[in-house]
Parts: structure tokens; sequence; C-alpha cells
């Protein structure tokens, strides 16, 4: 067995590992959805939509209420985050995120208090890129208000080896 | 909104203040959408626009054709060239499938590189 086959195997039993913790993490925004930090947002984006002056959050803003901020930081056990780090172990340090999708159960309105999950959904590889050799690891967040679920998303990212690099020589 | 329609051409001049106001107002604080010299250490070629912003702005492309009560029921996106500063970003899009009530739109947001975003917004339209 080469060493890359053994690298593979300890990133697809991680992979495993990670995937049966299901939706995990879970963290509550930082503010309850709000008029200032929409408009804000509104400014930025050119976005001069009266609706979202009159008590509800633009659909995109969904991700927005549960970034981390400034500073902050993945907690331990994000699986996410999680996969992340046993990539870059293995020597796939760079990043590229390549798809984003949305789903939008309803709006958001100004007051409501949205918490977050985050499950990782698969890690396929190696593949073969334009930007090299890597993994595309998907990750799933899901947003809820109380119980109800009111957006989710899909995130795809390749994890792979910078041009000029290999992932064998990586320091353990 | 019917299959076929097509929605007017949307040119987004790309500025610094357009990458960093909207990385910030995202809550993204990554430093390659703020910090020029530690994007260009990192191998870019300048500050990029954020996946966030790249979806919000597919929303709004939608939304200032559509009407401000249009309900967006999804955003996909696939990311392709990065966004730059001075570059400028033109979208395109088209309405798919118009099925079970929900409109499939599909978009483009190209720049000088390629496309940028490709993607599929889902429109609630009613029966």
């Amino acid at each position: 067995m080469t060493a890359t086959d053994e690298t593979h195997e300890l990133i697809m039993a991680e992979a495993e590992r990670i995937k049966a913790l299901g939706e995990a993490a879970e963290r509550e925004a930082r503010d309850p959805v709000n008029q200032p930090t929409i408009n804000n947002w509104l400014e930025a984006m050119g976005n001069t939509n009266p609706r979202w002056k009159a008590g509800e959050a633009p659909p995109s803003m969904a991700q927005v209420w549960t970034m981390y901020g400034q500073g902050g930081k993945p907690p331990e056990d994000d699986p996410l985050h999680g996969m992340m780090r046993v990539l870059t172990d293995a020597g796939y340090t760079a990043v590229l995120g390549t798809n984003c999708e949305q789903e939008y159960h309803r709006t958001l309105r100004v007051g409501e208090r949205v918490r977050v999950t985050t499950a990782l959904d698969s890690v396929v590889g190696p593949k073969t890129t334009g930007m090299g050799v890597g993994y595309f690891v998907t990750s799933r967040n899901t947003w809820y208000v109380g119980a109800e679920v009111v957006a989710t998303m899909l995130f795809r990212v390749l994890k792979f080896v910078p041009q000029g690099a290999a992932a064998e020589e990586a320091p353990a | 909104m019917r299959t076929g329609d097509t929605i007017p051409t949307w040119e987004v001049p790309i500025t610094p203040t357009l990458v960093v106001s909207t990385a910030i107002a995202t809550r993204d604080f990554q430093d390659v959408h703020h910090d020029r010299d530690i994007a260009q250490a990192a191998g870019s070629k300048d500050i990029f626009v954020n996946i966030l912003t790249s979806t919000a702005l597919v929303e709004r492309f939608v939304t200032d054709w559509a009407g401000s009560e249009t309900d967006i029921a999804g955003i996909a996106i696939r990311l392709g060239a990065p966004a730059y500063p001075y570059d400028t970003l033109t979208f395109t899009g088209e309405v798919g499938a118009v099925e079970d009530g929900v409109a499939t739109i599909a978009v483009t947001g190209a720049v000088s590189l390629g496309n940028h975003v490709t993607g599929t917004v889902k429109v609630r339209v009613g029966e």
C-alpha cells in the first residue's frame, strides 16, 4: 500500500466518522434579526427593495446572522472545520468555494433569533482539477427558529494541494 | 413570469469599496476580502468579492426585475472566476421552467476572466 493510499483511507475514515455526527455544532446567532444590520447590508448591496424596511429580512441574509464575526472561530466539534483540518494535515492546504445552494422556507422577521447546525454531507476525491489535486467537501447548514427549519445551505469547497506542493511531502 | 423571459443585463462595477463594504455587511471578516497585501501574498491578484455577496447580488438582480414582492425559494450558484476590483460583473438571466408554482431562472454573472457565477434562482409564483 502506498503512502497516498494510506492517506486516502485515513481521510475517508475521518469523513465517515464526522458524517456520523449528523447535525452538530449548533450555534445561536449573536444578534436577533435586526433592522440596523439589514440596513448596512442593503446599503452595501445597493438594494433598495422597500420590503426589507418593513419587518422582513432579505432571504440571502440567512447566513449573515450566524457568521462567526471578527475573530470568531468555528467550535472544535464543527463538522466542516473538522474535515478541513483533516485535509490540511494531509497536505491539502488550499481551499476554494465551488458551490453554494441556499433554500429559503420563508423570510425571517425582525426580532427572530436563528440557530444553525452544520453536518458533513460528503467527501469526494482525490480528483484532478484545474487548481490541482483535491477533495470536494460538501457540508449542509440548517437554520432554525425554534423547531422550525427556515433555511438550508449546501456548501461545497475544493480542498486541494497548491501547485508546486505534494500531499505526501507535507509534514504530518 | 414566463418561460423564455429574459432579464435585462445588469452591469456592476466592482470597486474596492464594494468588495470591502459587502464583505463587512455580510459579517465576513476573512482578510482576502479587505486586505490586498494578504490577498496577494495568498496568490490572488487582489481582494475579491465574497460568496455571500455573489449570492446577494444574484438575489438583487432577480428581484429588481421581478418586483419587490418576489418570493425567492432558493439560490444555487456555482463559483468560477474571482470578481476583482476594477472589473465589471455583468449579470444575464432567463426564465426556464415554470412548473408546480415555481419558476426556475438561469442566471450568469460574468467578469473579464470568465463566469464568476452560474446558477439558478427559484421563485414561488403560485399556481
